[in-house]
């Protein structure tokens, strides 16, 4: 186990889980001396449910000082202002973030503002401008992937100057995260597999890249070990409850570690193609991920060759000579992909020509590739990345992964 | 529905380790709103030595430090009444521990006082008695400490303090201060560390995030032990070490202590030594009992001892003898390496055969009897 000449590691989140650990909010919430929390949701969680869930696991014990439901997927700064705003009217000592990405990252830009009652969130924004701990927040995720109820960071868009704000400290780290199997039991199978492939991506490319070190390594071995052994169960079969208790689990522990390793291209591709053409982030993740090993194998193909163990097991690892290790990961994270195709009735996309919209158009046509390998230059996670890219690279890549075919053999 | 327990963890200790760590910390400070701490470290001259490096690691940062180098091996009360009367009339605002044992016990007990009232460091003695947050602690590891720096506890003067409060903000692992002092020092912190470590894998509660801290401590113990007592001056092997022990404390926290801890204890206690070595000798031999009841657990052991490959290669069936087999042939190559200063059974240890059934009888353990405590002793004792 190697470490690295020099690393930071900082996951400070209580983390309480099971199939029952909603029930343990009001302890948790004494326990960080508060008593009236501002719950944060968005409408698609109200509708499953949840909320009901969250409420009937907290019973009377707790005062619910406002219930925020509205969040929209693409949440910015005035609703962060908004409820803000809500939370100082009503008196308000405390946040419970239920949902996504979304979600997190509202609650987060909520208690920035709340915390240093900040006329302007712009004066927080960047790395470590935040410099004590903010109001306690309790993060409830609702979907198995995107492990932000463990990370320290937090996006926000302002629509009206057209900007993206991002903020970067250990104070937005949640207090407590409750992952519970009821919260993730409904989500459709073509969601369930793509935010499992999110996970997976973060485990991946966590222990690949750059600025692993031995702590995130354990996280991500045990989160690719777990994706490994019931992602495809749960999206079969929604009702799995242990399969789903263990999906959060793996989504969690893929979190921390990508928070405290950063990612690779895999990232910084998906990234610009969602925000250039809307994809769901977990389905570039799943699309891209096999594309990333490849780019990157002749720097990293010895680490990729270890991920065999977690994903296959010590048999199939001592059975495959150590040659063909790396690419029989890549074979079976590509088979991983089929197979959620089939478990979903073919909603779940291998490539970027299989990403259709609501109405079966093609979500990321051909023509807009050159555009998404500009954007993907000035994305930051490439930092990270083992292999470099230039224009050209990132235009080839995502052509591959398009068309489902093989990177060039020429390329690196 | 199976309805399992609910698992929980926590690790509120942020870690940077490697090169120049220590050059970090005035930048740390100013992300805990801190700007003058007050260093602690015990007296002597390997203290002094790391004092030095930090003080030229603070050269450039324009923040000023207090520096109190006198905490003696077994504080009193006294100490941190002067120690307090010093951070609040000279405006520190912040503690660093330097090195391990009575230095952190001491910075953390005085934080408790100075993040309230002087009166708390009685009212807090217990379980989870310190309800708000502390003041910045940052410690800086050697390899040396007691192994329970980075976790929930402290131990002062006959009084025992455990609050997840009490975890340092921040520990700093540097090649230039995370060095060994004496072959048996490190030892006994080094497999206390794997104790904590080893009986968290393999407890029953299975709680996924204490294992993979757990996970990356005993192997990098295993990796890294006895290359370092046999060359000392292995500096990466030492800072691999310190993250080891670091880890192993974070895991402490979370789980409930196993029976080679309290066992070991007893042992320590009866016989004044060492209660690390303690534990490292008598973890075999609980792994041994273990085995005998439930291998599946000490099967999955063997990887983090054993590697991927090695795992791998070996039959389902043999992994959990392997894995004691490991642990067994390590405090053998620990007593070899130090020259018998860590010795390889309790009989080496002097300890006299028919204390075996007072010491079982008094110590503090749970999930074996009497019977099965005496017999891993009697284990023990012998040796291979």
């Amino acid at each position: 186990m190697d470490v690295p000449g020099y690393y930071e590691f900082c996951s400070r989140v209580r983390i309480i889980s099971g199939h029952n650990a909603l029930e343990k909010i009001p302890e948790a919430l004494t326990r960080l001396t508060a008593v009236k929390p501002m719950i944060v949701t968005d409408k698609g969680v109200v509708g499953a449910g949840l909320i009901d869930a969250v409420l009937g696991a907290i019973g009377n014990s707790v005062s619910v000082g406002a219930l925020a439901e509205d969040v929209p997927p693409d949440s910015d700064l005035r609703v962060v202002n908004n409820l803000a705003k809500t939370y100082l009217e009503r008196g308000c000592d405390s946040i419970i973030a239920v949902g996504g990405g979304s979600v997190m990252d509202t609650a987060k830009g909520i208690n920035i503002v709340v915390s240093e009652r900040a006329c302007d969130l712009m004066e927080f924004s960047g790395a470590n401008s935040l410099k004590r701990p903010l109001r306690p927040l309790i993060a409830i995720p609702t979907t198995a992937g995107t492990g932000s109820e463990v990370t320290a960071v937090a996006v926000i868009k302002d629509h009206d100057k057209h900007l993206k704000m991002l903020f970067v400290s250990n104070f937005l780290l949640p207090d407590v995260s409750v992952v519970d199997s009821r919260m993730t039991s409904t989500l459709p199978p073509a969601v369930t597999a793509a935010t499992g492939m999110d996970a997976l991506s973060h485990a991946v490319e966590a222990y690949t890249c750059l600025a692993k070190n031995p702590l995130s390594d354990a996280h991500a071995m045990a989160a690719i070990r777990l994706i490994s052994d019931n992602l495809l169960k749960v999206t079969r079969n929604p009702g799995e409850m242990d399969g789903r208790l263990s999906m959060a689990n793996a989504a969690t522990l893929a979190g921390i570690a990508f928070g405290n390793s950063m990612v690779g291209m895999v990232h910084t591709i998906g990234h610009s193609v969602g925000s250039i053409c809307g994809v769901p982030h977990g389905v570039c993740m799943a699309i891209l991920l096999p594309y990333g090993l490849l780019y990157n194998r002749h720097k990293n193909g010895h680490l990729t060759a270890e991920l065999l163990f977690s994903l296959a097991g010590p048999d199939v690892y001592a059975n495959t000579p150590r040659e063909r290790r790396t690419d029989e990961v890549i074979e079976r994270i590509r088979k991983m992909n089929h197979d959620l195709r089939d478990a979903t009735n073919g909603r779940h996309p291998r490539f970027f020509k299989e990403v259709l919209d609501r109405e079966g158009r093609q979500m990321v046509p051909k023509e807009k590739l050159q555009g998404i390998a500009k954007t993907a230059l000035s994305d930051g996670s490439i930092f990270y990345n083992p292999e470099d890219l230039d224009y050209g690279d990132f235009l080839t890549v995502l052509e591959a992964a398009w068309d489902g075919e093989p990177l060039p053999g020429n390329l690196k | 529905m199976h309805m399992a327990e609910c698992n929980e963890f926590i690790s509120p200790v942020k870690i940077n380790s490697g090169n120049k760590a220590l050059e970090h910390i005035p930048c740390e400070l100013d992300a805990l709103d801190a700007r003058k701490p007050l260093v602690i470290a015990e007296r002597g001259a390997a203290a002094k030595y790391r004092i030095d490096v930090l003080i030229e690691a603070f050269k450039d940062s324009g923040i000023t430090i207090g520096i109190f180098d006198e905490v003696p091996p077994l504080p009193s009360l006294l100490l941190i009444k002067e120690l307090f009367g010093i951070y609040r009339d000279r405006g520190f605002d912040a503690i660093i521990a330097m090195g391990g044992g009575s230095a952190a016990d001491t910075a953390k007990v005085l934080n408790i006082a100075v993040s309230g009232r002087p009166e708390d460091i009685d009212r807090c003695v217990g379980e989870d008695l310190i309800e708000k947050h502390l003041k910045p602690l940052i410690i800086v590891p050697g390899l040396s400490g007691t192994g329970y720096e980075m976790s929930r506890y402290a131990f002062f003067d006959s009084r025992s303090y455990a609050s997840p409060f009490l975890v340092p903000h921040l520990a700093v692992i540097d090649p230039r201060t995370a060095i060994p002092e004496d072959v048996l020092t490190t030892s006994a912190s080094t497999l206390l560390g794997l104790t904590h470590a080893v009986e968290a894998y393999i407890s029953y509660g299975k709680n996924l995030l204490a294992r993979a801290y757990a996970y990356a401590a005993i192997q990098l113990t295993i990796e890294n032990l006895v290359k370092v007592i046999a060359n000392p001056e292995d500096s990466k092997g030492c800072v691999a070490l310190a993250n080891a022990q670091a880890l192993a404390g974070c895991t402490f926290s979370n789980v409930k202590a196993g029976i080679a801890h309290g066992l070991g204890n007893a042992v320590a206690k009866e016989m004044g030594l060492p209660p690390g070595v303690c534990m490292g000798v008598l973890l075999p031999y609980i792994l041994e009992k273990r085995m005998s009841e439930c291998s599946h657990d000490l099967g999955e052991l063997f990887l983090p001892l054993a590697g991927f490959d090695t795992y791998a290669e070996t039959a389902n069936e043999l992994r959990p003898k392997r894995a004691v087999d490991i642990i067994h042939d390590l405090i053998g190559d620990l007593a070899r390496a130090t020259g018998g200063s860590v010795p390889q059974s309790l009989k080496d240890a002097q300890v006299p055969r028919q204390v075996l059934p007072e010491i079982a009888r008094r110590a503090d353990y749970v999930g074996l009897d009497m019977e099965g405590a005496v017999s891993v002793l009697e284990g023990a004792w012998r040796g291979r």
